[in-house]
């Protein structure tokens, strides 16, 4: 059985906009998947409606069931998912600016009461990410961009998840720093055993990492598979691929002939 | 010019100047957390006052079970305030929240004295009214002893914020949906932070109180507090220190060398002075923290 999975879910903001509709997707236990998909393709909005925070925003979920380790979450308040071992590393990194990179893992532990585990997490987050252990007395909000989306990460991780949830984390990051940062995923993937649904429009990077991964556009799922399935799919290559890495006009011409042949 | 009469009024001015520190501290403690300014803290000092009355000279219990059953009990009444009224305002304009806390500073205005009686209550809590002589300087011995309290207490909250918990409401000051993000239980966060408001208020009002007697004339403390913590920068713990220092003697040093120039009445006028000009011209006060605006 899967670690996490959505059954058919629709999501309205306000009530009106839907913005997610009959989506269902799982997680497998220590699994890596990707969900792939544009602007407002409504990628944000399926993991608001696994952490819960859709409310803030005025958000529901009317329609279907998510169910985390066999038990229904949708009754449960955001702080109880975390407890049940649900993390959400939100779009935009959301560091909390004013505090210095320990601080920001200190607030993230509110979860265990013992001190002593509490520091040794910290220490373990500084060895994974030595970036942040050189800047542990700055203010968070003076991080580069790459060294707040490894502070978010690990701020996450702080909570000893079982399912690390991850919004655009190569949003606006160095090509190297994506390298580096996706490294990190899929070591504490492999080596921590944490199951990791991981949002991206940069694809390429995405399913270089991903074991499977879905395609979500205008609030649907277009289709779901095997990375390696995803990434030889023409329409995969065409919308998403191509985006990212340089774009092949050659290849991009051929294939659109082809299609206009084929109908 | 008499440099003894100055001395004397700077030296009781850092005293008065702490002890309306303590009243907006509350308001810090409230804004750091949850970025509401609470105007409703003068009121709330009034009713500490009123509480501390009641137990003290009402129900005849010593100095040293009223004082901290006030306390407590306004801890309580300050996490009542956030669970009823401001909750309830979550994801309304900031503007709305801050104009409930002033309906609320108008009721208790209103209320109390309306339950208890308008005349002055003596709140007796054992400090003699005899003052003290140091070095020659005249000093008010209620005021230095308030003041000392004050600082603790104001010390006390600094090193609070600092601890684990200090940290986690630090950061449900910051972003609250990331604090949710991470499993920080936001709302109780806040409410503790009304609770120890409404204990930083209550402490203020028992203190005055036993200087000037209770009655709703407490609840004036607000525009002190306002002042203070504005001039402070409404979210530094160290700013509230410092600026309700200035206040302090600003005030006494008005009232002992200004007055007699102009004829009275310029103690009332510093704070809203001091209010204006800190709009004006250093809109996030002394202390107050920078926007950091790196993305
Ligand atoms: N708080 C909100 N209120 C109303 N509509 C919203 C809200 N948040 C998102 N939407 C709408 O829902 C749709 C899906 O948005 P969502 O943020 O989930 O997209 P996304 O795939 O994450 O996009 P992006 O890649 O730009 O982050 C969009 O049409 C968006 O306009
Ligand atoms: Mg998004």
């Amino acid at each position: 059985m899967a670690l996490l999975s959505l059954n058919n879910i629709e999501v309205a903001y306000d009530q009106v906009f839907l913005a997610v509709r009959g989506v269902s997707i799982e997680v497998p236990e220590r699994g890596l998947v990707a969900l792939l998909g544009a602007n407002g393709a409504g990628k944000s909005t399926v993991l608001k409606s696994i952490s819960g925070l859709l409310k803030p925003e005025r958000g529901a979920v009317n329609r279907g069931e998510i169910t985390f380790d066999g038990r229904s979450i949708l009754a449960i308040d955001p702080p109880d998912r975390v407890r049940l071992g649900i993390v959400h590393v939100l779009e935009g990194r959301r560091v909390f600016g004013h505090l210095t990179p320990r601080e920001n893992l200190i607030a993230a532990a509110t979860m265990h009461r013992d001190r002593g585990h509490v520091s040794a997490l910290i220490d373990r987050m500084f060895q994974t990410f030595p970036r942040l252990a050189e800047r542990a007395k700055a203010k968070a909000g003076y991080l580069s961009g790459g060294e707040q989306q490894m502070l978010a990460i690990a701020r996450a991780l702080m909570t000893e998840p079982r399912l690390l949830m991850l919004d655009e984390p190569s949003l606006g990051l160095a090509p190297f720093l994506v390298d580096e940062i996706f490294d990190i995923i899929r070591a504490i993937n492999e080596r921590d055993g944490v199951a990791v649904l991981l949002v991206e429009q940069n694809a390429t990077a995405a399913l270089e990492i991903a074991h499977s991964g879905y395609l979500i556009e205008n609030g649907r799922i277009l289709m779901g598979g095997t990375a390696d399935v995803l990434r030889s799919n023409p329409d995969v290559a065409d919308a998403y691929l191509g985006g990212h890495q340089k774009v092949d006009y050659h290849a991009v011409k051929h294939y659109r002939r082809r299609k206009r042949w084929l109908a | 010019m008499d440099w003894m009469l100055i001395a004397e009024l700077a030296v009781n001015g850092v005293f008065v100047g702490l002890m309306y520190a303590l009243v907006s501290l509350g308001m810090v403690l409230i804004y750091k957390t949850s970025g509401i300014a609470n105007l409703a803290q003068g009121a709330i000092a009034m009713t500490g006052g009123y509480v501390a009355w009641v137990l003290l000279a009402g129900l005849g219990a010593p100095v040293w079970l009223a004082i901290p059953g006030a306390l407590v009990g306004m801890f309580a009444f300050g996490m009542l305030i956030e669970r009823v009224a401001l909750r309830r305002m979550i994801g309304q304009p900031v503007i709305m929240t801050i104009m409930l806390t002033l309906g609320i500073e108008i009721m208790l205005r209103g209320l109390l004295p309306g339950v208890f009686g308008a005349s002055v209550k003596r709140l007796d809590i054992g400090i003699p009214q005899a003052p003290l002589f140091v070095a020659d300087l005249l000093i008010n011995r209620a005021t230095l002893i308030g003041g000392g309290i004050s600082l603790v207490l104001i010390v006390a909250s600094l090193i609070f914020f600092n601890s684990r918990f200090g940290v986690v409401m630090r950061a449900v000051a910051d972003d609250q949906t990331a604090s949710w993000s991470v499993g920080i239980r936001v709302e109780r966060a806040i409410a503790v932070a009304w609770g120890l408001g409404a204990v930083a208020a209550t402490a203020a009002g028992i203190l005055w109180g036993s200087t000037q007697g209770v009655d709703w004339s407490l609840s004036l403390l607000l525009i002190k507090a306002l002042a203070i913590a504005i001039l402070g920068g409404l979210d530094s713990i160290g700013g509230v220190l410092i600026a309700g220092v200035i206040v302090g003697v600003a005030e006494s040093l008005a009232t002992g060398v200004v007055d007699p120039l102009v004829g009275g009445g310029t103690r009332d006028i510093v704070a809203a002075v001091i209010i204006l000009a800190t709009l004006l011209f250093k809109p996030h006060g002394l202390f107050g923290r920078e926007h950091i605006e790196r993305v």
